[in-house]
């Protein structure tokens, strides 16, 4: 084939053709299985890169980019007509300026792995998805990742300074740079983030760091009714308390984190809280009981405050990884997990809570709900036989009722994992909602300037 | 298939698995894709006509070090998923024989034959030909043949890499159908290594014996574990010969064994009584009986690389860990404990480029701690490691510090 003997010239050895090594690349972590590309690509650098991307412009093909592949709907799996191109062999952080508070780091790097390097000086980078192990900088800035802690620090866009960028005619651009303030005209770093793969690719990021908090300590608070756990954080906030992290989970998942890591809960809760407050170690504990009797306010059945190291450890790892292990609590084998993602500001969580309790009686499925509260970030993870077409139907309908209730209460479709191949619908209806179609048709304008060709990841986000 | 059927593909394994990067970060060569890979031939195995997939690298290539386990939050097994993998190809049922690994064939029918690997048996034993052991006790001194072949892997490896992978592979397909010629590999011997790796077992010897223990030692009777039967898949030929050496050792009246590596001590400890009826043999690694006041403190800067099969074996042993941090400045590397990182060697006889790739970034690792020494409780990780930085065997260590 042409396109694979051309690429095998740009770059020898790093072209993977065979059946066996392209069936890993069809899945990212969403339910959708993609079709075989013509070949996966694994460069070396960027000027291999972008002379791929020169070739595949010239040559009209399509290509389709790989970080850590675990996006949550479908935006980084493949068609048959395109080129896979992972971005894993751009691994290394290439500088930690601790006095200018920034890190350069290429886009393949794991989230995990820059902050171990970064917590030698003491520093963090605070986007915190429950994926860091497995995420990278390129794609966590294309969806503009969340996270645990983005009730304390936002989300990825608020920590991007600049970044490195192949655009899709193989062009090599700089966009920002390392200072903290920078006005000159477009910031089309920004137009990057949560670009989704779609204007171009980015190689390496110039990301901003801080300090590490001083120390943190958790309570654990436990509760019968939804709203009351959605009040008791929104009365946090009121109170002026900012936690670094603001966690829920609802009882299936508590039931499965107890299955897994043999965590358990008091009797009678149905929902459970994780909050973690930051402070200095002379007034750790003075804050988390300020916290703590804040919560108790709410009719727990159970408040804790714990800062065992261990048992903190614990708990955090079984959060980040309840969307993995949660698929035990099925009532069916043949069952799988499909994630959803909708946003509300902080406020309207306890009564966005409800309406989506109604909804999943209305729609009679079974759903494990849990998210990042602090931030109005509600995941509805529903179980389904995603083969089965009918009850995709209705999952499909819940989807779309839930995402209208987001909106509704002046949040949004898609809060953290963008919207692939999953929300394409759901983003339109969030617009018309909205009565804003014309943003949807400015992003296309934006998508038809940077790539007239329509090569980067077709078909994801909307359709030209 | 209960083993994927859990599996939401989020790639957390993948971020552990050391032959991912290893690889070029190739996905088949991690965790993940060897997951996918085992999705696949189970939906494929249900159709008439199933692809024939060339996937035997994918599997055969995984180190069995079990991290990816370690972070799965499903609690899958990608290690287990490559064993059963490797048992669907040595029963040839979904995908054809083809895929075998002619060198692991060639392993195995010599195993089966001569109770070891390469057919050395007699060799395994020459480095007790000077000392005496207590013929009459219940306890042995059980080696398991690791120390003494490490010297002939080493040798065919670097021969496989001078003569490329192809001809490797017909020179074993040509061992494989006629297992004496597998003595011939009794030529093919790393002269420098065998001398430190005599040293490390005399060395446990003189440990043991100085903390009192008798025990005895079956010299050239002394068979093989059978590791490499149940890390590559050959399940019932692993049950049948597991039994086999039990009802040796049964026979002998031994009631104890003291095992000197991590592979030996984790498959007697855990997998021999998953396949022998009411298996009732002790299984000690030989710090559990060595006293801690015969050594002295040193001022030394070392590290210490620990071995998956210590670290995350279903009965984690940690003693090698305690003792050295209690007699020297000890520096454990970024990855430790249940996190520990493979140091490449089970790969080294088949896939030697994979294997140096992974002891490489291991060796970073060690090195990044800045100690003078590297400590290593295991022969395949001491001859991995080896290469680049002054690196120990534990009982070579502990014997300079006898007081
Ligand atoms: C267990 C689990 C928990 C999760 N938790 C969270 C969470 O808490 N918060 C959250 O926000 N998300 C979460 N996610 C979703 C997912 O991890 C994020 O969307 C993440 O940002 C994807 O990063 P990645 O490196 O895996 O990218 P990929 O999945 O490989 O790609 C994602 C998108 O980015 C594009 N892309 C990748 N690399 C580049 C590049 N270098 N340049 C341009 N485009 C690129 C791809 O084409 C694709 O469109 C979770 C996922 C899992 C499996
Ligand atoms: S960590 Fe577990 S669930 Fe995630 S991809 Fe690996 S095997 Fe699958
Ligand atoms: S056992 Fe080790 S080498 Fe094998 S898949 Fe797991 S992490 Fe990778």
């Amino acid at each position: 084939m042409k396109i694979v003997s051309e690429l095998e010239k740009i770059s020898p050895g790093n072209v993977l053709t065979s059946k066996e090594n392209k069936i890993p690349y069809l899945r990212d972590a969403s339910y959708y299985t993609g079709e075989f590309p013509a070949a996966v690509v694994i460069p070396r650098n960027t000027s291999e890169l972008s002379r791929i991307m020169k070739f595949c412009y010239e040559n009209d093909v399509q290509v389709v980019l790989r970080g850590g592949g675990s996006s949550l709907t479908g935006s980084s799996i493949p068609n048959e007509e395109c080129i896979l191109l992972s971005l894993s062999r751009f691994d290394k952080i290439i500088e930690v300026r601790v006095d200018d508070n920034y890190v350069i780091a290429e886009a393949g790097v794991r989230l995990d792995f820059l902050n171990d390097e970064l917590s030698k000086f003491n520093y963090f980078y605070p986007p915190d998805p429950a994926s860091s192990r497995v995420s990278t900088v390129g794609g966590t800035l294309a969806t503009n990742a969340g996270g645990l802690h983005g009730v304390m620090y936002g989300v990825t866009k608020n920590w991007v300074l600049g970044m490195e960028v192949v655009l899709p005619n193989g062009e090599i651009v700089q966009l920002g740079g390392p200072t903290l303030k920078r006005s000159m005209g477009y910031d089309l770093a920004a137009l990057m983030i949560g670009s989704e793969g779609t204007l171009g690719i980015i190689t390496k990021a110039i990301l901003r760091i801080l300090p590490k908090p001083e120390c943190s300590g958790r309570i654990l608070a436990y509760y019968r009714l939804i709203e009351d756990a959605g009040k008791a954080v929104s009365e946090l906030k009121n109170k002026g308390i900012i936690p670094l992290m603001a966690e829920f989970l609802d009882r299936i998942s508590m039931d499965s984190i107890k299955q897994v890591k043999d965590i358990d809960y008091p009797q009678g809760s149905e929902y459970m809280l994780l909050v973690d407050i930051a402070s200095s170690v002379e007034s750790l504990s003075r804050h988390l009981e300020l916290a703590a009797e804040i919560l108790r306010k709410f009719d727990p059945v159970n408040v804790r405050i714990t800062t065992d190291a261990k048992e903190m450890q614990k708990m955090y790892d079984a959060r980040k990884g309840l969307y993995s292990s949660i698929l035990s609590q099925r009532n069916s084998k043949s069952d799988y997990v499909i994630i959803g993602d909708v946003v509300v500001p902080s406020s309207e969580t306890a009564g966005t809570l409800k309406d989506i309790q109604k909804s999943i009686e209305k729609h009679n499925l079974q759903v494990a709900l849990f998210g990042h509260i602090g931030d109005g970030n509600i995941h509805t993870n529903i179980f389904a036989d995603v083969e089965n077409n009918e009850k995709m139907v209705v999952v499909e309908d819940f989807q779309n009722e839930v995402g209208m209730i987001a909106v509704k209460h002046r949040g949004s479709v898609s809060a953290e994992h963008g919207i692939g191949l999953e929300k394409k619908g759901l983003l339109l209806r969030e617009f018309q909602q909205r009565h804003t179609e014309g943003t949807l048709e400015v992003m296309k304008i934006i998508k038809n300037c940077v790539d007239p060709k329509n090569i980067l990841n077709r078909g994801k986000m909307f359709d030209l | 298939m209960e083993e994927v059927e859990k599996c939401v593909n989020c790639g957390f394994c993948e971020s552990v698995c050391p032959t991912f990067p290893a690889s070029g970060y190739i996905s088949s060569f991690g965790a993940r894709g060897r997951v996918d890979l085992g999705k696949y031939l189970i939906k494929e195995s249900l159709k008439k006509n199933p692809v024939d997939l060339n996937i035997a690298d994918s599997f055969y290539s995984c180190l069995s070090c079990n991290a990816c386990v370690v972070v799965c939050p499903a609690g899958v097994n990608a290690g287990k998923v490559s064993l059963i993998a490797r048992k669907v190809i040595t029963e040839g049922n979904y995908v054809s024989r083809s895929n075998e690994q002619p060198v692991a064939k060639m392993i195995v029918n010599s195993i089966m034959k001569y109770y070891n690997p390469l057919g050395l048996r007699k060799k395994c034993s020459k480095w007790a030909k000077d000392l005496e052991f207590d013929s009459r006790s219940e306890t042995i001194l059980y080696t398991g043949n690791m120390f003494q072949l490490m010297p002939y892997s080493k040798s065919l490896a670097s021969i496989k890499k001078k003569v490329g992978k192809r001809n490797t592979d017909r020179f074993a397909r040509l061992l494989a159908s006629w297992p004496l010629l597998i003595k011939l590999a009794s030529n093919l011997y790393d002269r420098d290594l065998a001398i430190r790796m005599e040293k490390s077992l005399k060395g446990i010897v003189m440990l043991l014996k100085k903390s009192g223990v008798s025990f005895g030692y079956l010299r050239e009777d002394e068979p093989y574990p059978g590791t490499f039967l149940f890390e590559l898949g050959y399940e019932q030929e692993f049950r049948e010969y597991a039994n086999k050496v039990y009802g040796m050792f049964k026979s002998r009246g031994i009631k104890q064994v003291i095992t000197v590596d991590p592979h030996t001590y984790d498959i007697m400890k855990n997998e021999y009584p998953k396949v022998i009826k009411e298996f009732n043999i002790k299984v000690l690694h030989y710090l559990e009986l060595v006293k801690t006041d015969i050594f002295r403190k040193t001022e030394e800067t070392i590290t210490y690389h620990e071995p998956c099969h210590f670290s995350r074996s279903e009965t984690p042993f940690n003693s090698p860990v305690e003792l050295l941090a209690n007699l020297s400045d000890l520096r454990m590397p970024a990855f430790n404990g249940r996190a520990t990182y493979c140091c490449g060697g089970p790969d080294d006889l088949i896939y030697t480029d994979l294997a140096n790739s992974v002891s490489d970034a291991r060796s970073e690792q060690l090195r990044a701690t800045g100690a003078s020494k590297v400590i290593t409780s295991c022969p395949i990780c001491f001859t991995n490691l080896n290469k680049y930085s002054s690196v120990a065997e534990l009982s070579e260590f502990l014997e300079g510090l006898l007081i």
